[in-house]
């Protein structure tokens, strides 16, 4: 079922899905070309970004068009509950498109550098507090007033993310070092996991109580 | 007769809006049609019963289970035609379907292609290509391919020409053949029910106005013409709405014997729904 409804997102949107799959495919090498000091993990968090954030906006964009479509579906035994984790599955399966891409990647440009673990758990991280705060507040707030929100965040993504990276923010990383690295990205999957739950539960409790048109 | 669907008390309020204690039954086998003004209240009844909007209070029960608490098992009974589809419309017929189907734990695909072929619709047409009319016989097939016991159509005749609503009519009639089968649906084009309905529900301000039997309903009411001079504070109470001229009135009535027992020169006619309906609507009694 959820399958199914993740498929429907990936129809409504079909004229721009190639686009952006392509799009996922060449920052990590344009950047190695342009900007190679910031390719590597930086390249992939920008094309995670651009991939999962760009095709999150026009399949609400296409919501928006024909919210009566969702209407139909939560009147068919679809439960609303199915309506939201789609949603979710959506950008995450996205986001696995996106490691692949960047894993091959990674055999072919060799100056990207290694295909790593805790980059693919630290970037799922970042994606999973962003959709934990942007989903439900979609699903509160409606498309048009939540997009403003996330052109922000696009536009401001190419010029925060580096200045981030150079952030001293005082804190002692060898605490994190000291931590075996399973254990690490064990804490990171498991946190990631948490906040996508919650979320989740939150949006299906917003959802649950709309009205529909 | 069983009851497929039974609303008891359902109250919902929005803003200047409400549904107040609103309370019927739908019998197995029937054809009910639920009538009344735009505004009236017909479309959040029935998006209640569908669970689209969160009623307020009350009980709706679909084949003697709570819909509250069986909803999934309770949808996949009912097959949904909402007024002007509801679908992606950049999405081909087949596409759409893809999406709908699999909600469905009884989907036929050997229905829906034959309803298809029957409707001479193209499945990879586009949505949006559709007319008015394919859109409700899309609409149709997609309701109609997962052994449906009730369906639930929301003004489906609406904008539709003649010829469309003659055939809905006609599809409609062959689906109550198969029997064990019930239709709920909305509509303000009340000569559609003239010719299909088997029960009638007013609904006004969000309240029941009656539920009846179609043919009770319409042997109960009757118009009355007659000279205005026999009009007086008694005999006006025998009538739901009276209107004047200089030439007479037209009184509508469902006390007719009392009334030809008062006013023994009056003319009296058979009513068409739309009168009765009328005769209850405010602004529609003068």
């Amino acid at each position: 079922m959820l399958f199914h409804l993740i498929k429907k997102d990936f129809m409504i949107v079909k004229k721009y899905v190639l686009l952006m799959l392509a799009v996922a495919i060449l920052i990590p090498p344009f950047m190695l070309w342009r900007a190679p000091e910031f390719a590597g993990p930086m390249s992939f968090l920008l094309s995670v970004i651009f991939t999962v954030f760009m095709l999150l906006q026009y399949v609400s964009m296409k919501e928006y068009q024909y919210p009566k479509a969702s209407t139909l579906l939560c009147a068919t035994p679809y439960p609303r509950s199915a309506l939201v984790k789609s949603k979710y599955g959506f950008c995450i399966f996205i986001y696995a498109f996106c490691c692949v891409v960047y894993w091959i990647e990674t055999l072919v440009f060799p100056n990207l550098g290694s295909f790593s673990f805790e980059m693919v758990l630290v970037v799922f991280l970042g994606i999973s507090i962003f959709l934990g705060i942007y989903l439900p507040i979609q699903f509160k707030l409606g498309y048009e007033k939540t997009k403003f929100f996330f052109v922000i965040i696009v536009m401001a993504s190419p010029f925060l993310l580096p200045q981030l990276s150079k952030l001293n923010i005082g804190f002692d990383f060898s605490v994190i070092h000291s931590i075996p690295d399973v254990l690490l990205y064990g804490i990171v999957a498991i946190f990631s996991l948490i906040i996508l739950a919650f979320s989740i539960f939150v949006s299906t409790k917003i959802y649950s109580q709309v009205d529909l048109a | 007769m069983n009851s497929i669907l039974e609303v008891s008390g359902l109250n919902k309020s929005y803003g200047d809006f409400s549904l107040d204690e609103v309370t019927f039954s739908l019998p197995e086998g029937c054809i009910t049609g639920i009538i009344g003004v735009n505004g009236a209240g017909k479309t959040t009844t029935l998006r209640s019963i569908l669970g689209l909007t969160k009623k307020n209070s009350g009980s709706i029960k679909l084949f003697g289970s709570e819909m509250e608490h069986h909803e999934r098992e309770l949808k996949n009974r009912i097959g949904i035609v909402l007024d002007d589809g509801y679908f992606y419309d950049e999405l081909t017929m087949a596409e759409m379907k893809d999406v709908i189907a699999p909600a469905y734990s009884a989907w036929s695909e050997q229905d829906y292609k034959r309803y298809m072929n029957r409707f001479s619709l193209d499945p990879k047409q586009r949505i949006n290509t559709l007319s008015k009319g394919m859109r409700m016989k899309y609409a149709l097939a997609l309701a109609l391919s997962h052994q449906a016991e009730l369906l639930i159509m929301d003004e489906p005749t609406s904008g539709l020409d003649p010829l469309i609503r003659s055939q809905l009519l006609t599809i409609l009639t062959d689906y109550m053949n198969e029997g064990g089968k019930g239709v709920f649906f909305s509509t303000h084009i009340t000569s559609d029910l003239d010719k299909i309905a088997d029960m009638l529900i007013m609904i006004d301000h969000g309240k029941i106005v009656f539920q009846e039997e179609k043919d009770t309903l319409l042997d109960s009411y009757r118009k009355v013409k007659g000279d205005t001079m026999t009009l007086n504070a008694d005999t006006r109470k025998l009538f739901l709405s009276i209107s004047t001229t200089e030439f007479g009135f037209t009184g509508i009535t469902n006390q007719t014997a009392k009334v030809q027992k008062c006013m023994p020169d009056v003319v009296v006619e058979r009513l068409t729904i739309e009168d009765i309906m009328l005769s209850h609507v405010e602004g529609g009694r003068e």
